[in-house]
């Protein structure tokens, strides 16, 4: 009886959101006058953040004001968690995602991505004086994209390094699957519900390595208590961490989608996108650096 | 094709199951690992506060206090990462140790849980009669044949309901290990529903192990509290009065 | 990004790169998550000390499954549990009026149903508690003065399960203030998440969790003697029957 009225309750709350939710879609103004919702997660520097007193802050804030900017739309950011944004998308209750969502195929299937306006790499980080700081393959580019024996010989090395060591990573994240897919039980990975716990067991040396975007490291590296850290081995692109990072739009909503897409292709054309990478990652995060990059590696 | 769904369903919950049921230990050896230090904490506060100086008794009105006015989450994150932030604690000789995440766990749940057995020990402390104290001082009684023959089995008998309470939540409180990387029984269901997506199922099973746990206990409790009831001769009587 | 060069009474000042007002408003957040899954505990604890009472067998039987399944499973589970399996419950709802997936509810509302759902089990017991203090012959005696329902209730029923809840009562109270920490985990700004994100960004965790500490003894110890006030007032109110 009481179970019953649980979900009864629950059933009631559930209804009335979903009618709520989409009620709000065209509360305000229609067509090219409406104020785009832009869904963001706010919890993952320097992509997007925020700030002490509230404010969203980062890579993506940034850019997002311009690409409006350009298209002359009036944007609005909001920050959310990962968990519901898709549904939030699917609901109308946002119009657009710009959370450094990575292309995957899975993704494809249910989200319209734009161009990626950013790629980068995973890279291993330990303490400066941690064996591991000298593995092998130092800033060598591993291209999960590209298969054949040079892949397949520095897999066989990083085995070797990170055998018996312990990786942080955070937990479901590309990286996580990753690592499951390539060391498989040969390391052993602990996993972190948010960023800041791997970072302090990283600089107190509960874990040796973590695997993380370098994006976010560079700039964590550059900190005081970073100067403790380093970069080592190789640097990892491709295969199950995607296809660089996009905005994802509803699938049917074509025409914003290519608004958008043009104006990406622009940006990255006239140096913004490089700008902003050197303002907040302390790189070059555009695409075009790390198909260069990449290139080069062959 | 179904039939095949329905094996990948109980493949999955089977390996899930193993997974989880090999995790049982861990989540045991915390729970009795940190009983046994609250207890002794606990007893040891409460002659803190029973004691002659008022230092003593300030320290030990403190510390329960302190643990018992804040949630064991954040006293796990404090020992586990705060005091890691501590240049003396990562530099000192227990750094072995405080490396260790169910270490810090277990120390934790000793500090956290001896300040509640502490305020169960000493209600049981004051519902003894001062009379029977008295009597056992006019027959000559010295002070530890006292505390053995008169104080410490009622302390036990009138203690073992609440203390029996505190020790159900300890069993549960040990979940929370899971927030520091320790791979108990909560900390293996999360990463399980965290590669596989399946939450409902993953959790139903996690569920039941703790229902097991907290099941055996309780019944452990009653058994133990039948036997020290003064009221029930040893098994002939059983469950007449009360 | 030099926060982290600052000195400590300005990482918890109110400036712009302090986390002063943040922290307070993350207490002030965990007030308020403890109140509202306070009271739906007690609508639902209610009813669950209703049931056990109830004549009816399968009644009184699903209200004592309902408090040891409760009792006996970490409340960080049952977080988990309405965190993690709220979104497909909603969906599946929706999907039945034909509506679209609405995504998560809000993070607000499964902490306190989350929290309150263990509340209740814990205050059904204490409210049976009070139920069964009440002497039958006084209930019985006032229906021989001709005492009708509503009066009988409020003179003879209350003052005494009030007298006999409150204590109690104000330890549920201080369990679900510190329970509420668990909500932290589905990332609502409550005073426990806060102080992770601000010990984990500004690599400075025992300052922050220290701060943490405090606030929550604060608000510990202030209920506490809230709940004093009030079992005074209600023993004179008991008293004056």
């Amino acid at each position: 009886m009481t179970a019953f009225g649980i979900r009864a309750g629950l059933a009631c709350v559930a209804a009335l959101a979903t009618a709520v939710l989409g009620g709000c879609r065209d509360e305000e103004g229609k067509g090219a006058d409406r104020v785009l919702v832009v869904g963001t997660e706010g919890l993952y520097p320097p992509w997007n953040y925020t700030r002490p007193d509230g404010q969203l802050a980062g890579f993506e804030p940034d850019y997002v004001r311009i690409l409006c900017a350009r298209l002359h739309r009036r944007c609005r950011m909001v920050a959310m968690d990962w968990d519901g944004m898709v549904g939030a998308l699917q609901t109308g209750k946002i119009d657009l995602i710009a959370d450094s969502v990575q292309v995957t195929p899975e993704r494809s299937q249910v989200l319209g991505f734009t161009r990626p306006y950013a790629m980068t790499t995973g890279v291993f980080v330990t303490l400066r004086d941690h064996r591991l700081a000298g593995m092998a393959d130092k800033g060598a580019m591993m291209d999960f994209d590209r298969p054949g024996p040079a892949l397949t010989a520095m897999t066989g090395r990083l085995k070797g390094s990170l055998a018996g060591k312990v990786i942080g990573v955070e937990i479901s994240g590309a990286f996580d699957n990753f690592l499951n897919q390539t060391l498989g039980s040969g390391a052993s990975i602990r996993y972190y519900h948010t960023m800041g716990e791997r970072d302090l067991d990283l600089l107190n040396g509960r874990i040796d390595a973590t695997l993380e975007d370098e994006a976010y490291m560079r700039p964590l590296l550059a900190t005081r208590d970073g100067a403790a850290l380093t970069m080592a081995g190789p640097r990892v692109i491709g295969g199950a961490m995607g296809g660089g990072e996009a905005l994802a739009f509803r699938p049917g909503d074509t025409a914003l989608r290519s608004a958008f897409d043009g104006a990406i292709a622009a940006t990255i054309a006239d140096g913004t996108v490089r700008r902003l990478g050197l303002k907040w990652f302390r790189m070059d995060a555009s695409p075009a650096q790390a198909a260069a990059e990449r290139k080069g590696a062959r | 094709m179904g039939g095949a769904a329905m094996n990948a369903d109980v493949t999955f919950l089977a390996d899930t199951a193993l997974a989880i049921v090999r995790a049982v230990p861990v989540t045991l050896g915390l729970f009795v690992a940190s009983a046994i230090g609250a207890s002794l904490l606990g007893g040891g506060l409460v002659a803190a506060l029973t004691a002659g100086l008022a230092p003593v008794r300030g320290i030990a009105r403190g510390w329960i206090f302190l643990f018992r006015g804040t949630p064991l989450l954040l006293q796990i994150f404090m020992v586990y990462y705060g005091l890691a932030a501590l240049g003396p604690v990562r530099q000192g000789p227990f750094w072995p140790a405080f490396r260790d995440p169910l270490f810090c766990a277990g120390l934790a749940m000793t500090c956290c849980c001896s300040a509640y057995i502490a305020e169960v020990l000493r209600g049981a402390l004051a519902a003894i009669p001062a009379g029977q104290i008295e009597a056992a001082l006019a027959c000559g009684m010295g002070r530890v044949t006292r505390l053995r023959l008169i104080v410490l089995p009622q302390m036990l008998r009138l203690a073992l309901p609440a203390y029996g309470n505190e020790l159900v939540m300890m069993v549960k409180s040990t979940s929370l290990a899971s927030t520091i990387t320790v791979l108990d029984v909560t900390g293996v269901a999360q990463q399980v529903i965290a590669h596989s997506y399946r939450t409902l199922d993953v959790f139903c099973l996690a569920a039941g192990v703790y229902l097991g746990l907290t099941g055996a206990l309780t019944a452990l409790l009653r058994w133990a509290e039948r036997r020290l009831d003064p009221t029930v001769s040893d098994g002939a009587g059983e469950g007449a009065s009360r | 990004m030099s926060e982290q060069d600052l000195p400590a009474f300005a990482l918890l000042g109110f400036g712009t790169d302090g986390w002063g007002r943040v922290l307070v408003l993350g207490a002030v957040l965990t007030l308020a998550l403890s109140l509202a899954s306070m009271t739906i505990g007690s609508v639902l604890g209610a009813l669950l000390a209703w049931a056990r009472g109830s004549r009816r067998g399968w009644l009184a039987r699903l209200a004592t499954a309902y408090g040891v399944i409760m009792r006996g499973v970490p409340e960080l589970l049952v977080v988990l549990l309405l965190y993690f399996g709220a979104p497909g419950l909603m969906a599946a709802v929706a999907g039945l009026f034909g509506l679209p997936a609405p995504g998560s509810p809000p993070a607000f509302l499964t902490g306190s149903l989350a929290i309150g759902l263990v509340s209740a089990a814990y205050q059904a017991e204490v409210f049976r508690g009070g139920l069964l203090a009440v002497p039958k012959g006084q209930v019985e005696a006032a229906l021989a003065a001709g005492m009708g329902p509503w009066l009988r209730f409020r003179r003879i029923v209350l003052p005494q399960v009030l007298h006999h809840v409150l204590p109690p009562l104000g330890n549920v109270w201080q369990f679900n203030l510190k329970d509420s920490a668990l909500v932290a985990i589905t990332g609502l700004a409550e005073l426990m998440r806060v102080s992770l994100v601000a010990a984990g960004s500004t690599r400075r965790p025992f300052l922050f969790f220290a701060a943490a500490m405090v606030l929550y003894l604060a608000l510990t110890s202030l209920s506490s003697a809230v709940f004093r006030r009030i079992e005074a007032r209600g023993s004179q109110w008991a008293g004056r029957r």
